[in-house]
């Protein structure tokens, strides 16, 4: 997209200066009329909390769910399945899949995984697993997954084994040599590791994993079962399910694929395996496959399944779609977080190849970020007396480990700044002045009041 | 014999002719008039504002189903909106300073609805469909950990919903319990006929020595609905030392009287998308306090599993919680009419009973249950010749009616038993809610005697 970028201040009616023939793409006073509900003044950085949704695509869910409350029979009987596997289908394209009964779609990750650990806690339940086999996670793993796992795997009797993944991190092979050690590790005493769950971007603190690579480890290793947390990957980075090659991949579309809240998709791979999972809200269509179970959990509101064709509408008046918004998301979160690391004098917390549309900035350590608490702290803050949202991240020093530092000291804090088509130099600017003056006003983040 | 029904009739036409409404009839309590000095606040609703409020609804059917999916009033749904915009405008905000308060706020005023000791006890959920297989999921654990031994047995009706029946398989069943179900007969003539079924199936439920872990209760059946004493289930099932009664009042709040205290179960959930005015979708799951309901568990895990269910199910990881929000609303709502949600209750079980008893005389048929086993919803017989003769039958004639003749009702299969002559194999379940005129009901009646007039049959109806 070749429009004037706001943010070197020029004139952003970039109608009056394009030519007709590509003014069917969208401008960028179409893009803030799209985003005109987000609250104004607010430097809205945190695209990968909570994703974001447009106007034209709310007005579709809002058309649906009148259609339902008009006539709800009539909805359920003659518009809803129909709609839902439309949606599938588009999905199945978007990521590669084989055949559309690979696809399920459901509220979003945290339900994606229940699904899948309550398959592995069912074997553990049946005998078909022994006492202590084991299921592999990352330590950053998103702390519902952590809870599912106990819920569903130790609660039955397995065991789990976290791979520590160094943060900073440098380079692929980091990742890939500790992975390694703990499937080692994992399997030592005859156990066998019948899960591997492995996050295609962590979210705190956030990576881009080499989850090909690692799924390949997998497969060597005689893993009976890989599913890959790919919450942040749609919209995100490019999503070919076939060449990650897990037997389970799930990822939000509401937080990188401007859909509402909330749907995500479930593919699991057609094996024996993928015939055993079920929703475990069990309805009518037990028994019919996971993706028919998904798509009646009972009576609710199953509009935000239901508008994906009216997202690719909008992702396609983009020139270059989904792929372009994704390159310049992945582009400028790199520009961005650089241009606060420079300012602040502290580092990035990955390099940039190992990032999409997130990433980890370190914060000057003179904020003295020395616990969860102070992250939360400065957080608030943030939100109410600076108009930042930005979610922070705590990095414990490790006993023995040399820690990053910037000229003050050891840098323990991190900001997970995120850039979605909405975002504009200003939020980034107002993160780095914010911060900027706190340093010179000498506060450390437990002298912070919040409202 | 004026009925509340034709009352409001009147005072709909009245009102709608800007007439000064009849103050004569004390059933007429739509029909008012406002006092000439300071109005008593608040205003009662009028029926003019009843049919603002649901003007969303498609004004050409005849929508005599409030029993699946229930309504919502456009002044809830504005309220809805409202919560969803602010979500989208700052979601963190919203996630860290609004969520948690605001469906703690809903379960208050819930728990004073139910009578539940405390408000621990009350926990929100998308429908009762997801607490089923919270409190089955339990189940399945105590076999899975040896607490509950093979063939141990779990007992739900026969009428028992479809889903419900599909989760004791999911969850009871694989984990190696016994199902037994309740035959109930149908039509049913007296509650004693259903007390008398239900002891017989927890005599062989216990069988063997084994132990009865769960009784599964409707407290207002689906399909064929009928009102089911409860209660005294309850106390039988105590009496025979059931480990645990779950009640499912899909059909619960807004619609029969719920006591949490007077009915005495372990768990208990009701939709309030149904009859309680909320949007699609939210519920609320009674548990007891006691041993077993610190082991009830959302099924979606997140982060804060293990601080109980309430608090468990108040975050399952991003999605719109709107319609769990809006519960002070519907409060709102509800007391505008004259004598609450109990006043409610009372006019619609009057006016289906009503409207049951002029189709049955139209037709020459019969209602599946006497007026006081019903709530507001009842099963009217629909006349034999049409020929319903399998499940298949109901949902094409269902389709035919709405298609055709704009009427939106669902149709219940009954199979002949040896020996009946003549059977009525069909019965159509009426529902009554405040937006519901009688013109609904003679469009169904005169849409089925003219089927009857052309000698239609199901068996005409293509596949």
């Amino acid at each position: 997209m070749e429009h004037e970028d706001p943010r070197n201040g020029e004139s952003t009616h970039c109608s009056s200066k394009k030519p007709k023939i590509s003014s069917k793409f969208i401008s960028e006073a179409e893009i803030r009329g799209e985003f005109s509900h987000h609250q104004p003044c607010m430097a809205r950085i945190n695209n990968g909390s909570f994703g974001s949704c447009p106007g034209s695509v709310l007005a579709a869910q809002r058309q649906l769910q009148l259609q339902f409350l008009r006539q709800p029979d009539a909805f359920y009987f003659n518009t809803l399945r129909d709609g839902i596997t439309a949606s599938r289908k588009i999905i199945k394209d978007l990521i590669n899949a084989d055949h559309v009964d690979e696809v399920s779609l459901v509220d979003n990750a945290t339900t994606a995984a229940a699904i899948v650990l309550q398959q592995i806690g069912r074997s553990f339940a049946e005998g078909k697993f022994q006492k202590n086999d084991t299921v592999l996670m990352l330590h950053c793993a998103f702390q519902a997954v952590k809870k599912s796992i106990q819920a569903y795997v130790t609660r039955a009797g397995g065991s789990a084994i976290e791979v520590r993944l160094p943060f900073p991190v440098n380079s692929e092979e980091e990742i890939i040599s500790e992975f390694k050690k703990s499937i080692e590790k994992g399997k030592s005493n005859g156990r066998k590791i019948r899960l591997a769950i492995i996050d295609h971007i962590t979210s705190m603190p956030s990576v881009l994993i080499p989850v090909k690579e690692l799924v390949r480890i997998c497969r060597a290793e005689g893993i009976d079962q890989v599913f890959v947390d790919a919450a942040h990957a749609i919209g995100s980075v490019k999503v070919d399910v076939k060449e990650v090659g897990a037997d389970f991949y799930v990822s939000n579309l509401h937080k990188w694929f401007f859909c509402p809240p909330s749907v995500a998709f479930l593919y699991c791979k057609n094996s024996n395996v993928s015939s055993d999972v079920h929703h475990p809200v069990v309805s009518h269509e037990f028994g019919n496959g996971l993706p028919i179970e998904s798509a009646w959990i009972g009576t609710r509101d199953y509009s935000s399944q239901l508008v994906v064709p009216a997202v690719l509408e909008f992702v396609n008046r983009f020139e270059g779609g989904i792929d372009w918004i994704m390159k310049r998301n992945h582009d400028e979160v790199v520009k961005m977080g650089k241009m606060l690391a420079e300012s602040w004098g502290t580092n990035l917390g990955s390099p940039p190849k190992m990032c999409a549309g997130m990433l980890m900035v370190g914060l000057p350590s003179r904020l003295c970020l020395n616990s969860e608490e102070d992250a939360v702290r400065l957080r608030s803050h943030l939100r109410d007396y600076y108009e930042v949202e930005v979610p922070l991240f705590y990095q414990a020093l490790k006993d023995g480990e040399e820690g990053v530092r910037d000229k003050d000291g050891f840098i323990t804090g991190y900001a997970r700044i995120s850039h979605q088509v909405y975002n504009t130099l200003e939020d980034y600017e107002k993160f780095r002045d914010a911060i900027n003056r706190l340093v010179e006003d000498g506060k450390t983040c437990k002298m912070l009041c919040i409202e | 014999m004026a009925s509340p029904l034709h009352t409001q009739t009147n005072s709909n036409t009245s009102a709608m002719n800007g007439t000064s409404a009849s103050a004569a009839d004390p059933k007429s309590q739509l029909s008012k008039k406002p006092r000439l000095h300071a109005p008593t606040p608040p205003l009662l609703i009028t029926p003019s504002d009843i049919l603002s409020e649901f003007s969303h609804h498609d004004p050409s059917i005849a929508r005599i189903n409030n029993g699946s999916f229930g309504c919502c009033p456009s002044s809830v749904l504005s309220a809805q909106q409202h919560l969803q915009l602010q979500w989208l405008q700052q979601p963190d905000h919203f996630y860290f300073n609004q969520l948690q308060s605001r469906i703690l706020q809903s379960r208050n005023i819930i728990k004073e609805m139910v009578n539940a000791d405390h408000v621990d006890e009350v926990s929100i959920v998308d429908n009762a469909t997801t607490a089923a297989a919270i409190v089955l999921q339990q189940i399945a654990w105590g076999f899975a950990e040896g607490r509950f031994h093979p063939g141990d047995a779990a007992v739900m009706l026969h009428y028992a919903y479809g889903a419900v029946k599909k989760s004791v398989e999911a969850y009871v069943t694989r984990a190696g319990g016994y199902v037994i179900e309740v035959p109930l007969p149908f039509p049913v003539n007296s509650v004693v006929e259903i007390v008398q079924e239900f002891r017989e199936a927890l005599m062989r439920g216990k069988q063997n020595g084994r132990r009865v872990r769960l009784a599964v209760i409707d407290h207002v059946t689906s399909m064929p609905s009928v009102v089911i004493p409860v209660k005294e289930l309850v106390r039988i099932c105590r009496e025979e030392g059931v480990d645990q009664i779950f009640v499912d009042a899909a059909h619960g709040i807004g619609c029969v009287d719920v006591d949490m205290k007077q009915i005495g179960a372990d768990f208990y959930t009701s939709n309030l998308h149904k009859w309680f005015f909320c949007p699609p979708s939210v519920a609320f799951l009674y548990c007891r306090r006691s041993t077993e309901s610190s082991d009830l568990h959302h099924p979606v895990v997140s982060h804060e599993y293990g601080n109980g269910l309430a608090i468990e199910s108040a975050w399952i990881g991003t999605r719109d919680y709107s319609a769990q929000l809006v519960v002070p609303k519907v409060l709102e709502f509800i007391n505008r009419f004259e004598g609450g949600i109990d006043g409610i209750k009372k006019r619609n079980h009057e006016a289906v009973v009503e409207m049951g008893e002029m189709l049955v005389k139209a037709w020459g048929t019969h209602l599946g249950c006497p007026p006081e086993m019903c709530s507001s919803m009842v099963m009217v017989g629909l006349p034999a010749c049409l020929g319903i003769s399998s499940d298949q039958d109901t949902l094409k004639l269902r389709t035919y009616l709405r298609d055709k003749f704009s009427v939106e009702v669902p149709i219940y299969y009954r199979a002949p038993k040896d020996g009946e002559v003549g059977p009525v194999t069909g019965y159509a379940r009426i529902s009554y809610q405040v937006y519901n005129k009688v013109d609904d009901y003679y469009k169904f009646r005169d849409a089925t005697n003219q089927l009857v007039h052309n000698a239609f049959t199901c068996a005409s109806l293509p596949n």
